[in-house]
């Protein structure tokens, strides 16, 4: 991956943020902040600025196309892309008319997300 | 001392209870309750209506009267009667109409209707039970006669009634476990593959070396964690098939790449087993209108059980042919395994229907795999097909349609 901004890793799944972590890290990405929550990604998104944003769309309360909603608002300018398990097409149309860039199947091998996170992140940034 | 009386108490007590059963069964079914059920009867006739009301209302029955088949068809939207008594021969519309009417209106949830016949003429009973009748009353009334036949066609009704209603409380039942399924799988699958990943993060080195032990421990979990996956993405499977929500997001694919692509994934698992699926092509693509991804997962479960059933170092084939006319396609495994039980065939499609013939190496299997398999090949109006081959082992089929 040739992307080597700030990244705000959004899920409400401990363990998901920490499995995402480590495949962007092994990606050779230096800059990971972590939100676990709609809530918080909001805080963390004004504190640190990020230059990128994954997000899980089912996470409690405040969900992820809420939130990317909330997002936009504050900053139109704004990139997110979409973490999913399974794909809902109606879920996913709705997040991409909220303004995400993309969404990425966070539910497949590690191999399969590491390579559609590095495809997805640097076509977004037109880095491939 | 008192523990032994109460027993054998409680042995007596019992004990007559059946002895009660016993006496009371002469009756075997009892009679569901007929009181209250309603009638409408039909009939330009107030003599009838009032020797029918003579001979009914003391049965319990609640009754309503038409003098019209148009005044019928009125009442019935509103009384909504478990059974109609239709005159033949009436002012305005006729009976037989009338019955036409009231079937095109209910259609299935249309009550019974009896005709009143005057004359038992061969023909008018003819007619009126193929617009959609049970029965027919011959006029003079005979009460005994009346009383028995729309007794027992309130029976039948009653029953039918009855078994809708229950059909209908077992498919939200069914429904209602479908999507706890769904949700419990996908509440599982999640963790479950988080923890695949981490192992498998742990088994790479990438967090630092690991000594032949903990590298040995974190194999066993990575594989736990990988064979408990497929069997919640199974199950995962099944209930949103079951629930309606297969949906076919279809595009242009070859499937002779696709199963290219699986063949060589598959292999690399096979090798384990010292097995090789060889695959045969007709060498020019074959174009299809599928969900690619979905079709891949039927390939890809008919390849991984012909490795699952056949012996080690076997040799599987696999081909994927169109027929001379260019109008189907086909895709087939060929195994080594023992074949299908003959007196197991019926359960080789169906949920969780497990056969006695076990995997060969230790594998896992959730009685799922085909099931799916089926469904998602009846989406594309294919057909699926399992028979044991003359020479020892089993080919699977599907056939496509190159058009669906």
């Amino acid at each position: 991956m040739n992307f080597t901004g700030m990244i705000l890793l959004v899920d409400d799944e401990a363990h998901i943020r920490k499995f995402v972590a480590l495949i962007l890290k092994q990606l050779g990405s230096p800059i990971i902040v972590e939100a676990s929550n709609g809530e918080e990604a909001i805080e963390v998104y004004r504190r640190e600025d990020p230059d990128l944003v994954l997000m899980d769309v089912s996470m409690p309360r405040m969900d992820g196309i809420e939130t990317l909603k909330a997002l936009k608002a504050i900053d139109p300018d704004c990139a997110v892309i979409m973490l999913t398990s399974i794909v809902n097409r109606e879920t996913i149309e709705q997040a991409l008319e909220a303004g995400a860039l993309n969404y990425i199947r966070k539910d497949v091998p590690k191999e399969e997300i590491a390579k559609s996170l590095a495809e997805t992140i640097d076509a977004t940034f037109d880095l491939g | 001392m008192i523990a032994v009386a109460r027993k054998i108490q409680l042995r007596w007590v019992g004990a007559s209870a059946h002895n009660r059963t016993v006496m009371d069964s002469p009756s075997t079914t009892p009679l569901p309750s007929l009181q209250g059920r309603r009638i409408l009867v039909v009939d330009d006739d107030r003599l009838n209506i009032r020797i029918l009301g003579g001979i009914l209302r003391p049965e319990g029955y609640v009754l309503a009267e038409a003098d019209t088949g148009e005044r019928a068809l009125e009442v019935l939207a509103e009384f909504k009667p478990h059974l109609v008594l239709l005159d033949v021969m009436m002012p305005g519309i006729d009976g037989f109409e009338t019955c036409r009417r009231i079937k095109a209106t209910y259609g299935e949830a249309s009550p019974p209707v009896i005709f009143i016949t005057a004359k038992t003429e061969a023909d008018d009973v003819v007619e009126g039970l193929e617009v959609g009748a049970v029965d027919y009353l011959p006029k003079p009334f005979k009460p005994k006669e009346v009383k028995a036949r729309i007794r027992s066609h309130l029976q039948n009704q009653y029953l039918s009634e009855q078994q809708q209603l229950l059909v209908e409380q077992l498919s939200k039942a069914n429904a209602a476990k479908n999507r706890f399924l769904g949700m419990a799988a996908h509440d599982l699958r999640n963790p479950l593959a988080s923890i695949r990943g981490l192992a498998e993060f742990l088994s790479d080195g990438v967090v630092g070396p690991l000594n032949p032990d903990q590298l040995d421990l974190i194999k066993t979990i990575l594989e736990a964690s990988q064979s408990m996956l497929t069997m919640v993405n199974e199950l995962l499977d099944v209930a949103t098939i079951e629930s309606g929500e297969l949906k076919l997001n279809l595009g242009t694919a070859d499937l002779g790449k696709l199963a290219a692509e699986c063949v060589s994934m598959i292999n690399m698992e096979a090798a384990k087993k010292e097995t090789h699926i060889v695959l045969e092509t007709p060498g020019d693509p074959v174009e299809l209108t599928i969900d690619a991804a979905k079709m891949k997962q039927v390939v890809d479960n008919l390849l991984s059980n012909a490795v699952k059933f056949s012996p080690p170092g076997s040799a599987i084939k696999a081909i994927v042919a169109t027929t001379p006319a260019g109008k189907k396609c086909s895709f087939s495994v060929r195994d080594q395994g023992p074949g299908i039980p003959d007196d197991e065939r019926d359960k080789l499609f169906k949920d969780f229907g497990r056969l006695s013939i076990k995997p060969t190496g230790g594998e896992k299997s959730t009685g799922l795999g085909l099931a799916i398999c089926r469904k998602i090949v009846d989406a594309h109006r294919g057909v699926i097909s399992a028979e044991n081959l003359p020479a020892g082992g089993c080919e699977f089929r599907v056939t496509l349609p190159s058009l669906p």
